[in-house]
């Protein structure tokens, strides 16, 4: 197997502090890689530089071996890379329906001249809204659903751009138990149909259940990985989560 | 649902448009009228920029000014008929625009209003020092139009019509296109649109050209009205203020917003510039825009729908909210709830159409 994604001795200061210090990892096609790390560990600062939000001060980031370092957030996206935040963002006036469309991957002019919505686009948006129990309010503003609908909702979107590796921060954040077996369900079934995950999660219960290989960041490096039950008895690991 | 509010309207208002130059005569009627269709036209483009892109440019006065110099120029030195030569120019203009945003647009947010406000000032300078080609402050001056003086705002009026028609013709297509849905997703999260995808800088310069354009021809047409333009008058920032304030006074970002606007605005600023006979009207708009941000900050349009929608479906709405919760409680058997929902929400939406 190959590494899908690669990031190469990314460093990231801001001010006096190094949010991400040196930090090399992989994520392998086909797998669903957790990242886990203590508050303030650099896990989100290294999504933004992933994603292309940040530039990093040295390093790269490799997606199959091509660098999209540099490249703009909307180049990686049509790369095949998409995410989703901690704190949900959402186009808030659109509706839940319109919110589905914008992530809708178009090249050349169709892109600018084209109708709002095709047919075949509005069809697989509702298959998916389908699929998170979200089709019955396609025509609502998206400001109007609640906290866990915002969160399928956003997970729903990010998937129209027909993505290969999706970024997941904290899925499980913030809802309750049922919510979070949904999700998890939905992150292995479209991993079954192909799609590679990255996700950050404080929940470690989720995280060795549904994680296939498991990243350990502290202070912006990488500290361990490997499959759930070695890293869950890695004395870094334990020294970096309760202190030594 | 959304929508019903002018169903039926735009054809009855577009008719008695088309006959109101004949019910009242006299000239300062064709005037007035001419000044409402030149503003409607000018904030519905501004409106592609500043409502859907939400960009608030305070220098599209900049544009008015150029298309109405590049067409007296044309007039002047080649003799060419503004009639045809504005809809040309204001090409050109829209070009320039986008040279303009390319660069402008790395700011946004209160940057941007002052980077727009600094383009409208040093156009303003150059049409004041070039003086080889636009004659310095005296300004200049370009042909009679050749029809009879009695009927000479006549054609003045039904041809910024025509100009209105296209200009919403242009705004309600972005409207509906998925370059349209890009802007309005720009305007909600910039950084996550760009992060779905979207080219941001991309469309806000189209959108921000775009938005020049039909202010660019009203300028030509303009400049061709008045006959006489100066830089005083061709760059004034209050130029700029109506369209703003005309739109936020409808209501941002809608289709028919700018126009009700203009419809209300450009009337009863002539009213009180009529009572009162001084430059005071500037001192009333200025508090007029603060009693719109304070008191109606959407507008009228989305306001009045708001509150009709509100006044005639106050239980709907709970059901809706009702149907949301046992969503989020039960998500593990969505198609259930959906069931559920999904009737309430109908149920829902028929009280309000």
């Amino acid at each position: 197997m190959t590494a899908f994604l690669r990031t190469e001795k990314l460093t990231r200061r801001f001010g006096g502090i190094t949010a991400v210090d040196g930090c090399s990892i992989e994520v392998q096609q086909g797998s669903i890689t957790g990242l886990i790390g203590p508050n303030g560990s650099g896990k989100t600062t290294l999504f933004n530089l992933i994603t292309g939000v940040y530039q990093p001060d040295s390093g790269g980031v490799y997606l199959r071996d091509q660098r999209i370092t540099g490249s703009l957030p909307h180049r990686i996206c049509h790369r095949g890379l998409s995410r989703t935040f901690q704190i949900t963002r959402l186009f808030w006036d659109l509706s839940v329906l319109e919110n589905m469309i914008v992530p809708v991957r178009q090249v050349g002019l169709r892109a600018l001249f084209g109708p709002g919505m095709y047919q075949h686009e509005e069809e697989r948006a509702l298959a998916l809204l389908e699929r998170v129990g979200l089709a019955h309010l396609k025509d609502q503003p998206a400001r109007k659903l609640s906290f866990g609908q915002h969160k399928l909702l956003e997970f729903a979107s990010v998937l129209m751009s027909e993505p290969e590796l999706v970024l997941l921060d904290e899925p499980a954040g913030g809802v309750n138990l049922t919510m979070i077996r949904f999700m998890m369900d939905l992150i292995r079934s479209l991993n079954k149909e192909g799609v590679t995950f990255l996700v950050v999660e404080h929940n470690m219960g989720v995280v060795m259940e549904l994680c296939d290989h498991i990243l350990v960041l502290d202070q912006g490096r990488k500290i361990a990985e490997g499959p759930p039950h070695v890293v869950q008895s890695d004395p870094a690991v334990l020294d970096a989560y309760l202190g030594s | 649902m959304r929508r019903n509010l002018l169903r039926g309207w735009p054809i009855p208002a577009l008719i008695a448009l088309l006959i109101y130059p004949w019910i009242w005569r006299e000239p300062y009627f064709h005037v007035l009228g001419f000044n409402v269709l030149l503003n409607a036209t000018m904030a519905t483009s501004w409106n592609i920029m500043g409502g859907y892109t939400g960009y608030k440019s305070l220098g599209h006065a900049a544009f008015f000014g150029l298309g109405a110099y590049l067409v007296a120029i044309a007039a002047n030195q080649w003799g060419w008929n503004p009639l045809w030569s504005a809809p040309l120019l204001a090409v050109a203009v829209t070009l320039v625009a986008i040279a303009l945003g390319w660069v402008m647009l790395r700011t946004t947010g209160s940057a941007f209003v002052i980077a727009t406000i600094a383009m409208l000032l040093i156009f303003r300078l150059l049409a004041l020092n070039l003086r080889e080609i636009t004659k310095g402050a005296p300004g200049l001056s370009q042909p009679l139009p050749p029809w009879p003086p009695e009927f000479s705002r006549l054609p003045f009026f039904y041809y910024m019509l025509a100009c209105l028609i296209a200009a919403l013709a242009v705004s309600a297509y972005v409207r509906r296109s998925r370059f349209g849905l890009g802007l309005l997703a720009i305007r909600d999260d910039e950084g996550k649109a760009d992060m779905v995808g979207v080219n941001t800088t991309l469309y806000k310069v189209l959108a921000f050209g775009l938005s020049a354009y039909f202010v660019a021809l009203g300028g030509g047409i303009w400049s061709y009205f008045t006959t006489h333009i100066s830089p005083v008058f061709a760059f004034d920032i209050l130029i700029g203020v109506d369209m703003i304030l005309t739109t936020m006074l409808g209501g941002l970002g809608t289709l028919w917003g700018p126009v009700l606007g203009a419809f209300i605005l450009i009337p009863a600023s002539d009213l009180i510039l009529f009572t009162f006979r001084s430059q005071i009207h500037v001192a009333i708009f200025g508090a007029l825009m603060l009693a719109i941000i304070l008191f109606l900050p959407r507008g009228i349009l989305p306001s009045l729908q708001e509150w009709l929608e509100r006044r005639r479906a106050p239980r709907a709405a709970f059901a809706g909210a009702r149907s949301m919760a046992e969503m989020v409680a039960d998500p593990t058997r969505p198609s259930e709830a959906a069931r559920r929902g999904d009737d309430e929400v109908t149920v829902a939406e028929e009280v309000k159409s």
